[in-house]
């Protein structure tokens, strides 16, 4: 039982919760961009929130179905149409045999997810099956093992989480939470006015390693070079230029760039989720305030 | 959180992270002190630690939040006791700790003109034979700083400033595995084929990062090397990538 791709898309891969405990080495974590719209579609499905989903950008790889399966997508609206009929999200669907799966046009968010019922069979790379950089090509198979299991009625999903989670991720007028980063103090003071009271957009150089933003170009009180330490997913760069880059999933383990700020990981699947047009601030928060969001959202997730 | 204890720094990065700093300097001995923490904490096995990340003067503690939280059952206010507590202890118990790095990898390098590509430019620039230059770059003793850029890739220290060299302006698109360059006062080796800007010196025939999971990478931070030079002909005898 497998999946496979008719058509490659330009970005799109294997993500689970990403693969920790190597970075000493360089290695870089990966996982999903949007992690919570990879939770929602397993908690749909009933399966573990950290299961393996497939990551769509747009315009997304189209997938043929080789056995019956049952999927359930979330995340950005692709508009997906199961041989040409229009698909639900946030619904488990049942596909079939020689089903096609295409994602027609990018409505609304950056990132789709296609969660499975069952379980992927390719192998594990140092305990994750997230893809590292590589991406889906035409003809690449994915294996997946449905067992099928039925439905258990007393654990589904309250449908309130679904609205919640959907409403969290595209309410985009809300800002962006950060924390100061070891380079902040380093800031002149228009530079952090500018920051955080002036609108950003994400600009066009926006991948899975990184995504560039437009805006306001910001300056050091001295030009300042830092010895490289250790980056996260979410942190906020400031490149040469004045210009800034958030570090996302892809993200390698070291940066020698001034390190300003980093996103709240909480927010991280909505900044993931922002298209190039919304304009968007940031404002900044607690690490206490932060860390609370994170263990409550977590916790809707956990039965 | 931000606090000083001894000659550390200790602040969070984000809402996950934790960094245990040291003055900022590219210096052996510091260097020497963010191992021993990296060991030291990686040895107490701290639940809901996702990663221990060593470059230079610091170490990073990647943690998951709920996990690592409920483990250490302390909000993050407290994160400063943690980090404060965690310092002491691993200074009192340091005396054991030293001097962990006797040994140095000798590591081959072929200065052959068909693999450095920048070495001919590099001897005019500084009016050195290419023998000199291969000469000094292979009697420094190097310290990994720092692991990064791509799986493997090491930041060594330091090269003697007589054969210092920025990095290209402008990167190449190509830059072979294997490939030994030099950055300003860093060296390093390309773990795998990628961009990349940094003057290219040579090539090792060693395989340095290996995906297989008992192998990774060959280097880790803390490691001293030394380069020795082969022949083309000692290159294809000892070739991994074959």
């Amino acid at each position: 039982m497998s999946i496979r791709i008719i058509k490659k898309g330009i970005a799109d891969s294997l993500q689970d919760h990403g693969r920790y405990g190597y970075q000493h080495l360089g290695i870089q974590p990966n996982g999903c961009m949007d992690y919570l719209s990879a939770w929602l579609g397993n908690a749909i499905l009933q399966n573990e929130i950290y299961h393996p989903v497939i990551e769509l950008h747009f315009p997304s790889a189209q997938i043929q179905f080789t056995s019956k399966h049952t999927i359930c997508i979330t995340g950005a609206n692709f508009v997906p149409v199961l041989n040409e009929k229009s698909i639900a999200l946030h619904t488990p669907i049942q596909v079939n045999e020689m089903d096609t799966l295409s994602m027609l046009q990018p409505i609304e968010g950056r990132t789709c997810y296609i969660a499975f019922k069952g379980n992927f069979e390719n192998p594990l790379w140092l305990n994750s099956h997230s893809y590292h950089g590589n991406r889906f090509e035409k003809d690449d198979v994915i294996l997946i093992t449905d067992e099928s299991p039925l439905f258990n009625s007393s654990a589904q999903i309250n449908p309130m989480l679904i609205d919640k989670v959907h409403d969290f991720l595209f309410n985009h007028q809300d800002p962006i939470r950060i924390l100061p980063g070891p380079a902040w103090q380093d800031l002149t003071a228009d530079a952090i006015q500018k920051l955080l009271n002036t609108p950003f957009t994400i600009s066009a150089q926006a991948n899975r390693m990184g995504f560039q933003l437009s805006g306001a170009t910001l300056s050091l009180t001295t030009p300042n070079n830092y010895l490289s330490s250790a980056v996260t997913r979410g942190t906020i760069q400031l490149l040469p230029n004045g210009e800034m880059i958030v570090l996302m999933a892809d993200h390698q383990t070291i940066g020698g760039y001034a390190n300003l700020a980093q996103i709240i990981l909480v927010d991280l699947p909505r900044f993931a989720q922002l298209k190039t047009a919304h304009l968007f601030k940031f404002s900044l928060t607690k690490p206490a305030t932060a860390q609370n969001l994170y263990q409550e959202m977590y916790a809707q997730f956990k039965h | 959180m931000r606090t000083s204890i001894n000659k550390w720094t200790i602040y969070s990065l984000g809402d996950h992270a934790i960094v245990f700093a040291l003055a900022p300097a590219i210096d052996p001995h510091i260097l020497q002190q963010i191992t021993a923490l990296h060991q030291y904490i990686e040895d107490k096995k701290i639940k809901g630690v996702l990663d221990l990340i060593p470059s230079y003067n610091s170490l990073t503690l990647v943690f998951d939040i709920c996990t690592f939280l409920e483990n250490i059952n302390q909000t993050n206010e407290d994160l400063t006791h943690f980090g404060e507590a965690l310092i002491i202890s691993f200074e009192k118990g340091k005396k054991e700790v030293q001097q962990l790095t006797n040994e140095i990898i000798k590591v081959p390098v072929c200065y052959d003109p068909i693999f450095a590509l920048d070495l001919f430019a590099l001897s005019r620039e500084k009016h050195l034979s290419k023998e000199a230059i291969i000469e000094i770059h292979c009697a420094s003793i190097y310290q990994v700083y720092s692991i990064g850029f791509l799986p493997g890739f090491t930041y060594m220290g330091t090269v003697d400033p007589q054969i210092q060299m920025p990095r290209h302006p402008k990167p190449r698109n190509i830059v072979p595995a294997g490939s030994v360059g030099i950055a300003g006062p860093q060296t390093g080796i390309y773990p795998a084929e990628s961009p990349g800007g940094w003057q290219i010196m040579g090539r090792t025939p060693w395989v340095v990062f290996d995906a297989r999971p008992t192998r990774l990478s060959k280097f880790k931070v803390g490691n001293r090397i030394q380069f020795y030079p082969i022949t083309k002909q000692e290159f294809d005898n000892m070739n991994e990538y074959n």
